[in-house]
């Protein structure tokens, strides 16, 4: 449910809405949730001064009821 | 244009802003298998959403976060689904069973609390650190009460100053 909560949240704020693809991991260090949009979204998915990436790690942790979850935005650009 | 046709098609922009929002809103509860039920108006100048509880259930307080946090992000990222649609930034409130409401209410009486204080002493009163949104209620009390006031400090520790005439 988490991931596809997240989708929609990135989805909605995004021009290239067919871009963007959330992973679930179960890492060592916990529950990850990692994005990806298309990189001219980047900016948008961040905010200035990281305004919006910080909203979607708000909402997402109080989706997940107390439960600890990371939110990585990954910079398309520079991993591929 | 005429002054009627342009105020018209302002309440029509801000229509659809609201029901934008509520999709996004309307989607996100249902993916997450939330109660509650959307509300949308025009207030002046603005849309204003809320999610209000509805017959099934309530809306989780989750969604409210202390003192507001997770409303607040709520709102952060429904007005950029506002603007990803229609290209224009959106100012557009979203209210989570009536935390808002309350809290205009709650700061209305402070600043009520605050003139009184400055008109029995003469002196300035500086009240607590608050959001812009909410120190433009408290100047708007103020205001209607005759006196002036201005704000000081940086945020997040920006505050209200009740001055005396």
């Amino acid at each position: 449910m988490l991931e596809e909560a997240l989708e929609h949240l990135v989805k909605g704020i995004v021009d290239h809405d067919g871009d963007v693809v959330v992973r679930h991991k179960d890492g060592r260090r916990g529950e990850l949730l990692e994005v990806r949009v298309h990189p001219d979204d980047l900016g948008r998915v961040i905010g200035r001064s990281g305004r919006t990436a910080s909203a979607l790690r708000t909402v997402v942790s109080a989706l997940a009821g107390g439960r600890s979850v990371r939110v990585d935005i990954v910079d398309t650009d520079r991993s591929r | 244009m005429s002054e009627n046709t342009s105020a018209r098609s302002d309440v029509t922009n801000l229509e659809r802003e609201g029901e934008i929002a509520a999709d996004f809103l309307e989607k996100l509860l249902d993916i997450a298998d939330l109660d509650g039920d959307i509300d949308v108006e025009v207030d002046g100048d603005r849309a204003s959403v809320s999610i209000v509880d509805s017959e099934e259930g309530q809306v989780p307080r989750s969604l409210v976060g202390s003192n507001g946090k997770t409303l607040d992000a709520l709102q952060e990222l429904m007005r950029l689904a506002v603007q990803a649609e229609t290209g224009e930034r959106s100012r557009a409130m979203l209210d989570i069973a009536g935390h808002r409401a309350e809290r205009r209410s709650t700061l209305e009486t402070k600043g009520a609390e605050a003139v009184a204080r400055v008109k029995e002493s003469g002196e300035k009163v500086e009240m607590e650190p608050m959001s812009a949104f909410e120190r433009k209620v408290v100047h708007d009390v103020v205001l209607a009460a005759g006196l002036t006031s201005e704000s000081e400090g940086t945020e997040p520790n920006r505050y209200v100053v009740v001055l005396p005439n």
